[in-house]
Parts: structure tokens; C-alpha cells; sequence
């Protein structure tokens, strides 16, 4: 091969790509998306508490006025001795957002029922905050009708409160809190992310292969080098553009986040933090280290985000996707060679979607059980294992593992990539009739 | 001394061949048309030649020495299926083609504005190639297979899609070429143009080689020793036995055209001296060789 004729290919396809608008304007508004997302359960919050209602209550029971005590967004009002029907047609005109009906005590069962009416809907979080008071007054209501001496404080004394702390501990005995059901997501967007890469970019190599084959310019230029230049050439331009896409990402993401967290303060993105955790707890208002033995959720997301080895993670990414990409791009680039149209290449990509397709699967279901025979055959064999293993490193592989997947993995693509060439070589010049897996079979052949 | 020779080449895709045992010799300097109907085998040994397909057996060699991927460099390649990249600027995919060559970016650029300049087409550096119209590309097209100054051509139906303007330009580009010293295969199936441009042929049919040569030397050799006379006289010409015979003597006022077969293609003076002597005034006396046209149609259905 010819070194300097790739390095020209190379950079036709990268540039080509790369001045695109198309690719200039996801390589901008995806970290805006990124950064949008992990921003949005701040910008939730803080929109959430602006909005605080005014509820009328009309308390036919008489026990769960005193219960229904204001909070941050719900404020109520009793209404005594007014009618449901008459007050409910009027909310606006009192100023109240909605109404609260709670029926008179039913005494044999000891309980009561409750409506609400609203022009707009109260909201998952306001239902469940009343529902809860309510429930607290009907619980009382009930225990003290027992008419026992101290039964309050009994009932008080053995309602359990556990919760379970998870820590992994690494070989160093290191212990990190841990929240499983956050590597669950992190493991599915891994997945995802490594699927969507490695479909999107070998589609890119099939079209463009397609494309050279159609406007017949391919033939001008294998008269001026090897088949074989042209189609490496084209499949790490294309690489680079992948790359250079992942890491303008990362790259933005973190600079608009952090843009951001020095505007607003660092607490808005607690969702998004990687920094300290400690140091981030002890901003998180209303949560009093001292006093609470348990961890709070927010402690053991923030601790298990800042417990992720970051460099491992791009690490293994980098690798897995770019090798990952190189045995599919091979095989996308030899179908390619074999159709004038992308219509045509449906049926013959099929055997390679179906493969990428039960490695995202396996990805996507990693979680339930990173261990079991599905998931560590997932991320061996080298068709599944980009996106397989990727979603197992989270939870904790093995280093020779990771060395025994990326070296099958290497060697299945030089074995792919010789064979894709010789049927790429071929079927770049053949024109007029449609391919089957028999011709494929024929070139692959061919001297 | 030929440039290319290429000996006892075979060529067979799967069970269907190709090429059979097919032996050229471009001549260096010299336009040589490759000729023969659809499907001969034409395309697949300008791919030989252009190292883009490997023969299954025989070679090829390139000023004596067997071809290399290194001689491709100084080979220019206009296919009959043409493509540039539409999404591409001209000026830029003028430039990737001349770079994949092996010239400078410096030369490259030198080279093709020069080009540009002499096709008067300056102004469609900066524009992409689907926005000009056939014919337009089809000029880019030119000047990318000839601006790494090749010393071989390889032109596969170099004028169609071309306006007769067009064509004249191009054609007149190939003779300067071949003037500088280049050898060009041209491959056609405009018999004028073989007529008018090439010196030598090679004719293709099935897969085999069933003529090659000089051009003036086939069309002699498949003539049939027919001369147009055209003379003046009251009488007719009468033929003369062991000498020639009349096949046709058309008689405008006295003034007559009239096709001869001469019995040995040497006896020109001995007929003169006959014409004359029957007291006839020789106004115009000459060989008539038969069209490549025809030739090409008489050895293609006879093959059949």
C-alpha cells in the first residue's frame, strides 16, 4: 500500500465530511442536547417550586383539616359549610387553583374518600403530597379510635425505615457508594451510544461506496490506485469524522456545562456533577450530613458518578467502537461494492444489522445480570462485543478480559477486512445487474 | 518500439472469458484504436493495461519491462462510463484526481489552471459538478485524465456527449497530444474518427484478436484493387481482358465517373496506358480503399 495515495484519500473523505453542514450542526446542537438533559431535573425543580397552588378545602369529615398543613407549593384554605357543587363552578372568582372534597367519616370501614376538582391538573407531585396528608389523618384518625393508652408512639416506634446502602469495593479494598440502578442507565446509554456510532458511521461508508460506484467515478479511480488504498482510505477518513464528532461532544458538552455552572453555581447541575461529592453534598441545602447516618439517594449518585473511571471509560470506548467500527465498515463498504443504489443493499446488510441488533439487545439488558453466560459470551464474540462489553465495564471487567475481547476482536477485522477487499475489488466494476450472496461468493473467489 | 505489448493475455470472470490468448502492440508515439462491438472484451483489456483487473494468465509490458502499480502514474484513463464525485467542487476534485496521480498540490494546481484557462472554463473552479451540465464535466473530465502529463492515453469513446464544437476541440487536443510525444489508445466505435485519427488498430471480437495493424495497410488489404476514374470522351470506357473490368460508369455530358477492379492491385500505369489509348482525356485517377466501416461490419458478421 501506498502510504502517501491513502493519506490523500483520507483526507478527501474527512474534509468532505467534515465541512458538511449537516455534520457541523449535530456536532453542535447534540452537546447542547447533552448539557439541556443533564440540566433539565435542575431547571424542573426550580420551575416546580415557582408554581405553588391555592387549594380550597371543603372537610366533610372534620379529620383531615388539621392534617392538610401548607407547604412550599400547596396552600390550603378551608371553606367550611360550603357546597362542593356551588364553590367548584366559582374557584377562579375566590382565587383558589382547585378544589378538595373529602367526604363525611365513613365509621364501619373508618375511612373517607376524596375529589379534586381543577381547571388544570394538579400534578403527579401535589396529588401525591395531599394524598399522603390524607392518609396520614385517616392513620390517626384510626389509631386513636383504638382508644389505647401510648399506641401513637408505639406505631411511631416500630415503622421501619431501611434502606439499602450499596458499596463497591475495589481491589484495593477502596469501598465507593454505589447506585446500581445509575450504572443501569449509564450501561444503556454506553450501549446506545457505542449502537448508534457504529450503525451511523458504517452506513456512511456503505453510502459513500454506493455513491462512487453509481456516478462512476470509481473506475477513474482504481485506475490510479489499489482498490484496496481507496477502500482503507475511505473507511479511517470516515473514522476520524467519528472521532472527531465523539470528542467535539465531550469537549462541548463539558464547556457549555461548565459555562453554565459558573453562571448559575455549581448546585444547578447536580444532576450532571463528576466532581467531588462531598463537596457538592454540603451545597445541597436541606441535607444535613451530621444528622443522617443513611446516605441520602442524591450522596450515592453523586458518589457513584464520581467513582467511575472516566479515562478507563473513553479508553475502552475509543477502542471498542473504532475496532468495533473497522469489522463492520469493512463488510458494510463489501456490500456496498455490490449495489448501484442503497435501495438494493436492504437485503444484503440484513446479516449484518441482524448481528449489530443482538449485540444492542444483549447491551440494553447487560444490567439485570452483568455476570450470566449471555452477557459474557456478548462481549466476546467480536460482532456483539463492542456494545456488550461496553455496557459490562461499569459494573467491573476483568483487564484480561477486556485484552481477550479486543484481540478477537482485531483479528476477526483483519480476517473481515481481507475478505470484504476481495469481494470490494470486484464488485466496485461490476454494473447493470443486481447482486446476490452467490455473486458475493463468486468474487470472493476470484482470483 | 512499443510502449505496450501485451502477450497471450487471458481473462475469464467465473465460467464466461473474457479474453482469449489476445496479443497487442502499441506502437510508442502513435494513436492505436482498439476496436470491436459491444461486449468484445474491450473494457476488460483497458482494465489489463490499467492494472485495475489482473489477468488470469499472459502480461503486460510497459516500455519492455513487465507494468507495475508505479506506471499507472503515467497513464491518463478517460473511462466510457465517466464520474466525478456531484457533491464536489471542480476545482477540488480536479486537484484529488491529479494528487491520486502523484503530483504536487503545487503542480497540481499549476497544471490544471493552465487547463482551465485553455478550455476557457476558469470560472467553474469553485462550482460543484452537479451543477454543470453533461457536457461541461465531460471537459473537467478530459482535463484530469491529461493533466499529469501521461505518456500513455488510454480514451475510451473520447467524443460522446460532446457537441461538434466540443468534439473538434478534443480531437485536435489529442493530435497536439500525440504531437508531444504521448501514445493514445483510443477506443471507438466512430470508424471516421479511426480513419481520420488512428494509426493503427487492433479489432477485438469474442474474446479474440481478429485483426490488428496499420491502418492504411488494412483497408489496402481488404480492398478489392477498386480505382475511381473519372474521364472525359464521346464513348464509354471498355474494359480490358487480364486488366481491369467496369463496375459502374456514370455519364454526365460526356463527363464520366466510373469505378474499376483492377486485376492486380500493381497495374495502375498498364490501365492508364489503356484509358488513354482508346482516346479518352484521364481526369482524375484514384485508389478507393474501403471504409473502416465496412471492414469492422463485414469481420463482425462473418464471426458471427
Amino acid at each position: 500500500m501506498n502510504l502517501h495515495i491513502v493519506n490523500i484519500i483520507i483526507k478527501r473523505e474527512y474534509l468532505t465530511r467534515v465541512k458538511k453542514k449537516s455534520f457541523i450542526v449535530t456536532t453542535f446542537l447534540v452537546p447542547i442536547l447533552f448539557a439541556a438533559l443533564c440540566m433539565l431535573p435542575s431547571v424542573i425543580m426550580l420551575m416546580a417550586k415557582e408554581e405553588s397552588k391555592k387549594v380550597a378545602v371543603v372537610d366533610e369529615s372534620g379529620i383531615v383539616m388539621p392534617f392538610l398543613s401548607n407547604t412550599e407549593t400547596i396552600e390550603f384554605q378551608q371553606f367550611e359549610n360550603a357546597d362542593p357543587e356551588v364553590l367548584k363552578m366559582k374557584l377562579d372568582s375566590v382565587g383558589m387553583d382547585a378544589l378538595l372534597v373529602i367526604s363525611p367519616l365513613d365509621s364501619a370501614k373508618k375511612t373517607v374518600s376524596a375529589v379534586s376538582y381543577a381547571s388544570k391538573p394538579l400534578g403527579m407531585e401535589t396529588s401525591e403530597s395531599i394524598e399522603h396528608k390524607i392518609n396520614d389523618a385517616v392513620e390517626d384518625y384510626r389509631v386513636k379510635s383504638y382508644n389505647i393508652e401510648g399506641l401513637e408512639n408505639i406505631m411511631e416506634q416500630v415503622k421501619p425505615d431501611i434502606s439499602l446502602v450499596s458499596y463497591k469495593i475495589d481491589e484495593q479494598g477502596k469501598e465507593t457508594l454505589n447506585e446500581s440502578g445509575l450504572y443501569m442507565i449509564l450501561s444503556m446509554v454506553l450501549g446506545m451510544i457505542i449502537y448508534m456510532f457504529i450503525s451511523m458511521f458504517c452506513g456512511m461508508v456503505m453510502s459513500s461506496v454506493i455513491e462512487e460506484k453509481a456516478s462512476r467515478v470509481v473506475e477513474v479511480l482504481v485506475s490510479s490506485v489499489k482498490a484496496t488504498e481507496l477502500l482503507f482510505g475511505k473507511i479511517i477518513g470516515v473514522a476520524l469524522v467519528a472521532l472527531t464528532q465523539f470528542f467535539m461532544w465531550i469537549a462541548l458538552t463539558m464547556l457549555i456545562l461548565a459555562v453554565v455552572g459558573g453562571i448559575a453555581g455549581p448546585e444547578f447541575l447536580s444532576g450532571a456533577a463528576t466532581a467531588d461529592p462531598t463537596a457538592q453534598m454540603a451545597m445541597m441545602p436541606g441535607m444535613d450530613a451530621a444528622s443522617a447516618p443513611v446516605p441520602s439517594e442524591m450522596s450515592a449518585i453523586l458518589s457513584t458518578l464520581g467513582s467511575i473511571d472516566y479515562v478507563q471509560l473513553i479508553v475502552v470506548f475509543v477502542l471498542f467502537f473504532v475496532f468495533g467500527y473497522l469489522l463492520y465498515a469493512s463488510m458494510f463498504a463489501a456490500i456496498g461494492s455490490a449495489v448501484e443504489n442503497e435501495a438494493d443493499s436492504q437485503q444484503l446488510v440484513l446479516p449484518l444489522t441482524i448481528p449489530l441488533m443482538i449485540g444492542f439487545l444483549i447491551a440494553m439488558f447487560a444490567y439485570k445480570s452483568p455476570d450470566s453466560a449471555v452477557v459474557f459470551w456478548g462481549s466476546m464474540i467480536p460482532f456483539t462485543s463492542p456494545m456488550v462489553m461496553l455496557t459490562r465495564v461499569l459494573f467491573g471487567v476483568p483487564t484480561w478480559q477486556i485484552v481477550l475481547s479486543v484481540s478477537i476482536l482485531v483479528l476477526t477485522f483483519v480476517l473481515c477486512a481481507w475478505l470484504s477487499a476481495k469481494i470490494y475489488k470486484v464488485g466496485i466494476l461490476m454494473f447493470g445487474k443486481k447482486s446476490t450472496f452467490k455473486d458475493l461468493w463468486k468474487w470472493l473467489k476470484m482470483k | 518500439m512499443a510502449l505496450i505489448e501485451c502477450k497471450n493475455v487471458c481473462k475469464n470472470f467465473g465460467s464466461k472469458v473474457a479474453l482469449d490468448n489476445v496479443s497487442l502492440d502499441v506502437p510508442e508515439g502513435k494513436i492505436y484504436g482498439l476496436l470491436g462491438p459491444n461486449g468484445a472484451g474491450k473494457t476488460t483489456m483497458i482494465r489489463i493495461i490499467n492494472r485495475i483487473t489482473i489477468p488470469n494468465s499472459g502480461e503486460v509490458l510497459f516500455n519492455g519491462r513487465p507494468i507495475t502499480q508505479r506506471d499507472v502514474e503515467k497513464i491518463g484513463y478517460l473511462p466510457e462510463e465517466r464520474g466525478l464525485y456531484r457533491k464536489m467542487e471542480v476545482g477540488d476534485q480536479a486537484m484529488y484526481l491529479a494528487q491520486l496521480k502523484g503530483m504536487s498540490e503545487k503542480d497540481a494546481r499549476a497544471e490544471l489552471k493552465k487547463w482551465f484557462v485553455k478550455f476557457g472554463i476558469q470560472d467553474w473552479w469553485k462550482k460543484k459538478v452537479e451543477e454543470l451540465s453533461k457536457g461541461m464535466a465531460q471537459k473537467v473530465q478530459f482535463i484530469t485524465t491529461v493533466v499529469h502529463k501521461p505518456s500513455l492515453m488510454i480514451l475510451d469513446e473520447p467524443f460522446s456527449g460532446f457537441d461538434p464544437v466540443n468534439a473538434e476541440l478534443i480531437r485536435k487536443e489529442i493530435l497536439e497530444l500525440k504531437e508531444q510525444g504521448a501514445t493514445i489508445i483510443l477506443s471507438t466505435h466512430n470508424m471516421e474518427s479511426v480513419e481520420e485519427l488512428c494509426d493503427n488498430i487492433a479489432l477485438i471480437n469474442k474474446s479474440h484478436l481478429v485483426l490488428s495493424g496499420g491502418v492504411d495497410e488494412i483497408r489496402r488489404q481488404y480492398g478489392n484493387n477498386h480505382v475511381e476514374l473519372i474521364y472525359s470522351g464521346e464513348n464509354a470506357l471498355a474494359p480490358v481482358e487480364g486488366l481491369f473490368s467496369v463496375i459502374s460508369d456514370a455519364d454526365d455530358n460526356g463527363r464520366h465517373t466510373a469505378v474499376l477492379s483492377l486485376n492486380h492491385e500493381r497495374l495502375g500505369n498498364e490501365v492508364l496506358t489503356s484509358v488513354i489509348g482508346q482516346g479518352l482525356l484521364v481526369n482524375s485517377f484514384k485508389e478507393l480503399l474501403p471504409r473502416m466501416n465496412d471492414i469492422f461490419i463485414k469481420l463482425v458478421t462473418e464471426g458471427k
